[in-house]
């Protein structure tokens, strides 16, 4: 009996996250492959499923035709996926130079201001994301409290206009994602060892050279972590820019929502959410992936 | 990502609070639309129970009612979304027998609602209303003088005027279907046109303007006019004078007006309609008789600045809003109003491409 | 001659904590000084105000003529070898040693020529390649060994250098790391709490207690003429006998501890003073039948531990007097000790210190 639960503790150990993996994420993107490989139609739903299990039995009939249509006007396409690529890039830069000054100092604080910090960090988190950017907005309007307050000092006489800029673009982003980028940077940093620190300032190391190459390099793993969490979604990003950015936005997660909601056509978009994933994400987890073998 | 996520949830999304239960009702309607205490008024007359929940693009009321399941048992699409959504099989027929008050429609608006569907028994007209100009008197006049064109589309798409207000800030809706038709009227082409040549004059057109814009979006200008951070934009007559009420209870000093250029605008009509696979087909059908009923009608119109498409509730309305050309036109008005057809799949695709080459400044 | 390393009246305070208390002491060159103490004595903080990481309270600290009161630990002629070792995890061996080096923009043959100098100092040539993680726990010790003295400083500090290493690997670097240190002729600092390891190692020892350092000198000082009960008690094994002193007698003095007892001491005692009377285990001779020497009393064998090459005993004299006993297996006349239940010892006049108070 007790073997048995034991043997039970373990199968459960390993096979609950894969079922859950399997359930929550493989499912969906299995699902998303089938709708991308589908037919069109004006019914409910509005495609017709390549893959059916029915009265019939099992069918497979995948069509290409989404794929072909993109590449037919790739055009289209591919300068809205420029201008994601290059947002999601800027945006996980300067969330990468603002969080790494404010993990190191978090990792370095004593335990208990490290708790509050961190608590700090991830609060916006328990606000509607939206509502963050209204609240941005707020701050940034032409009549907004920043303009209202640089008239009262006299530091500017009209305005400044901040909103539809870069300026609030970027802050939109790194308003989001911050804690993304400074979670696995802290749990980096923290771990590192003093007297590593130490010694490479014994050895003659001036601060800047102990930051190049030590702290840096041994911060690595959460940088690249940190960067993933902030570029991966960011591709995909168009709601910010929409709120907060003027009209030369088009971003490709905006292209996949015109595809799904204006033209109705599921597969399409679908079809260019797979192809994301495949020119954009797939290598970067492989490289990942490589990476963590040449180390180990 | 959201995408994958929208398609992979959008299965299991029903309404909180759906029960088998006779005495109960699903609805969901636009955001903002409906007078405060319509719906406590109905559950007290009859006793029925509404989870009333709210939407704020056709878009997502569409992707809801295309995925099934959705769990309403009445929304509120306009026109050419309640038409290809009747094509899907998503919507049923209502039963006006069961509808005593829809005696009391406008059968003008109806009709052309109707033409729009292509059916006469989708469902009934709740509101309509126009595309046109919201502007900041003050703001324009400043800039533009005493002869600012505030009655043609002029004032936004001739890019001369348009460098002009760049510096107050002007912005444009996030809808080709309301927008590129206006702007073939404009050129001199019919509004109803499904040509691609004249979708892409169009796109030319507002390429020419586009530097001068602030954004192209749906939902911010309402405050952004109110406020006096823009002077002019594209927006839906309800909007604008929700912008332009929002602008007086503030007492910024900002006055908000809204015109129908002379060169004639697209008309839309939101219809009251019931998905196909409802449960509570009774209460909704009780629900639209409510609505129909020209008391409710018109407390309703003075409460959202919207034309009603109850012709009894007239006498009930308050006379601002009735003599307003910007929501009741005038007749002369009237005459280059046109409902834009519904687009095929192909046309879809052909107004989207413009659309974004256009706001992807290419 | 000023000395090569003068430390004096070194002081430092942690908010109220005194953490080392007003330390002075002399190095010369080339000498391998250990500073030994219990955890929490302050070593490790002298240690660090040494390097650099910390700075002094109060006190001057001069290394070879210069004062180091302003001096950056990358800028000291310093370098410390850390406890955990702290090898740099991601760089190879090589890099590791010639980390400082690249630090002091030397050109790089002569840096490569260094580095594979000191591989071959501590026995690790063709491992340069090698990533720490990769390597024995002798191994890292000896990379950290080598980079600590790759740039050649005057006064290497080791923080426990062997206490990461098991027994028998311990004993082997003992002998490597003296060895070394006088092939360079390096000053070092041993920081340790093992008393073992600092007798072996040292050519001096400070023994610390308390943020203080209570006494310095040799090995053989310290363990044959500690000056205070803490010292002898810290180093090494001993026993304590309270006895008071009667007379003088010839060169020893006569005191009564349970039984008269015969010891050394100095000619500041006086008849009726109270006395520690302290003795070493190994200096204490069990037999099974009494031999008539001087300082002889029965004993009861309470306990026993057996070490190989000797045997520890607990005994009970006269009175309820206990005493540590360690019999070296090297006298084979002598019956086997262990299956005695009762016996008798002795003891030399000369074997005994007095500790007052």
């Amino acid at each position: 009996m007790h073997s048995f639960l034991q043997k039970f503790g373990r199968l459960l150990v390993i096979w609950l996250p894969l079922g859950w993996l399997g359930i929550f994420f493989m499912l969906p993107l299995v699902e998303m492959v089938n709708v991308s490989l589908s037919e069109a139609r004006r019914a409910v739903p509005p495609y017709n499923p390549a893959f059916q299990i029915g009265k019939d039995g099992i069918s497979f009939q995948p069509a290409v035709d989404n794929y072909l249509l993109i590449y037919e006007y790739w055009e289209d396409y591919l300068w809205p996926a420029v201008n994601s690529v290059r947002l999601a890039f800027f945006s996980t830069l300067y969330c990468l130079l603002f969080a790494y000054p404010m993990a190191w100092w978090i990792a370095r604080s004593n335990k208990s201001l490290q708790h509050i910090l961190l608590v700090l960090i991830l609060m916006p988190f328990w606000t509607s994301s939206l509502l963050r950017m209204y609240a941005l907005i707020g701050l940034l309007n032409p009549n907004g409290v920043i303009n209202d307050f640089l008239i009262w000092a006299g530091i500017t006489v009209t305005p400044i206009q901040m909103m539809q800029t870069d300026f609030s673009i970027y802050s939109g982003m790194i308003l989001t994602y911050l804690p993304l980028m400074i979670l696995p940077l802290y749990a980096s940093l923290v771990r590192l060892d003093n007297s590593v620190l130490e010694a490479a300032a014994d050895l003659g190391a001036k601060n800047w050279d102990i930051f190049r190459t030590i702290i840096l390099p041994l911060s690595m793993p959460g940088v690249i972590a940190g960067c993933l969490l902030v570029f991966i979604p960011a591709v995909g990003e168009f709601v910010i820019p929409a709120l907060l950015g003027g009209p030369e936005q088009l971003m490709l997660g905006k292209v996949i929502w015109t595809e799904f909601f204006r033209n109705r056509d599921w597969p399409v978009a679908a079809a260019i959410a797979i192809i994301l994933i495949a020119i954009i994400i797939l290598p970067i987890v492989y490289a990942r992936y490589q990476d963590k073998e040449s180390i180990s | 990502m959201r995408f994958g996520f929208i398609l992979a949830f959008s299965g299991f999304v029903a309404v909180s609070g759906h029960t088998l239960a006779e005495e109960s009702l699903n609805v969901y309607n636009w955001s903002d639309y409906i007078a405060e205490d319509t719906i406590a008024n109905f559950e007290a007359e009859t006793g029925i129970k509404v989870t009333y929940d709210m939407y704020d693009s056709n878009e997502v009321l569409e992707a809801k009612m295309l995925a099934g399941s959705s769990g309403y048992d009445l929304v509120v699409p306009t026109a050419d979304f309640l038409a290809r959504g009747r094509e899907a099989g998503a919507y049923r027929d209502m039963d006006l027998s069961k509808i005593p008050n829809a005696s009391n429609q406008d059968s003008e608006i109806q009709d052309q609602a109707d033409k729009m569907v292509g059916s006469d028994s989708a469902g009934l007209v709740y509101m309509w209303g126009s595309t046109g100009i919201a502007y900041n008197e003050d703001m324009i006049a400043e800039r533009l003088g005493d002869n600012a064109p505030t009655d043609s589309w002029s004032l936004l798409l001739d890019p001369e005027n348009a460098a002009k207000l760049e510096d107050c800030g002007i912005a444009i809706l996030d809808a080709p279907t309301d927008v590129l038709p206006n702007v073939m009227t404009y050129l001199g082409y019919p509004g109803t046109s499904t040509d691609k040549a004249h979708f892409e004059a169009a796109g030319d057109a507002l390429s020419a303007i586009r530097p001068f814009l602030r954004y192209i979006n749906s939902s911010q200008s309402i405050n952004d006019i109110a406020n006096g951070d823009i002077c002019a934009a594209i927006m839906w007559s309800g909007d604008a004078f929700q912008a332009a009420y929002r602008a007086e209870d503030a007492e910024n000093g900002h006055v908000i007006d809204y015109y129908i250029p002379d060169e004639g605008t697209n008309l839309w009509f939101d219809v009251m309609a019931i998905p196909a696979d409802a449960k509570n087909i009774e209460n909704a059908y009780k629900f639209v008789d409510y609505m129909m009923r020209a008391d409710v009608a018109a407390e309703n119109v003075n409460y959202v600045w919207y034309a009603s498409g109850n012709k009894a509730a007239m006498p009930d309305i308050d006379p601002d809003i009735l003599s307003h050309p910007g929501i009741y036109p005038t007749e002369k008005a009237k005459e280059k109003l046109f409902v834009t057809p519904v687009y095929d799949a192909k046309t879809d695709r052909i107004v989207t491409r413009v659309w974004n080459r256009f706001s992807a400044g290419n | 001659m000023t000395p090569f390393i003068r430390i004096q009246n070194i002081s430092k305070k942690f908010g109220k904590l005194l953490a080392v208390d007003d330390v002075s002491f002399n190095l010369e060159r080339g000498e391998l000084f250990s500073l030994l103490g219990p955890s929490g004595c302050g070593k490790t903080t002298l240690l660090r105000m040494l390097a650099g990481f910390e700075k002094p309270s109060e006190g001057y600290i001069e290394i070879d003529g210069q004062d180091m009161a302003n001096v950056d630990p990358a800028d000291r002629p310093v370098n410390i070898m850390f406890q955990s070792y702290a090898l740099f995890p991601h760089m190879s061996v090589s890099n590791n040693i010639a980390y400082g080096l690249k630090r002091a923009s030397l050109p790089s043959d002569e840096i490569k020529a260094r580095v594979e100098e000191l591989l071959r100092l501590v026995h690790l040539s063709g491992m340069g390649a090698r990533k720490p993680s990769t390597l024995s726990g002798g191994q890292r010790q000896r990379v950290a060994l080598a980079r600590a003295l790759a740039r050649r400083p005057k006064l290497l500090l080791l923080d426990e250098p062997l206490a990461a290493l098991d027994k028998k690997l311990r004993s082997e670097t003992q002998f490597e790391l003296v060895n070394i240190q006088e092939q360079l002729g390096t000053t070092f600092i041993v920081v340790t709490h093992d008393q073992e390891e600092a007798m072996t190692l040292s050519t001096r020892i400070g023994v610390m207690d308390n943020g203080k350092l209570v006494q310095t000198g040799t090995p053989n000082e310290i363990y044959e003429k500690p000056e205070t009960r803490f010292v002898a008690d810290f180093v090494g094994d001993i026993s304590f006998l309270e006895a008071t002193v009667i007379q003088r007698a010839g060169k020893y003095w006569l005191m009564k501890a349970a039984t008269l007892i015969h010891a050394t001491g100095s000619s500041t005692l006086t008849s009726g003073m109270k006395v520690s009377l302290a003795i070493r285990p190994e200096k204490i001779t069990l037999t099974s039948q009494p031999t008539g020497q001087l300082n002889e009393f029965p004993v009861e064998i309470e306990d026993w531990a057996f070490y190989g090459a000797g045997t520890q005993y607990k005994v009970i004299g006269p009175d309820g007097i206990k005493l540590k006993v360690y019999q070296s297996h090297n006298q084979p006349s002598q019956a086997n000790p262990r299956q005695l239940e009762t016996g008798f010892v002795h003891f030399s006049p000369d074997a005994t210190f007095i500790l007052e108070g």
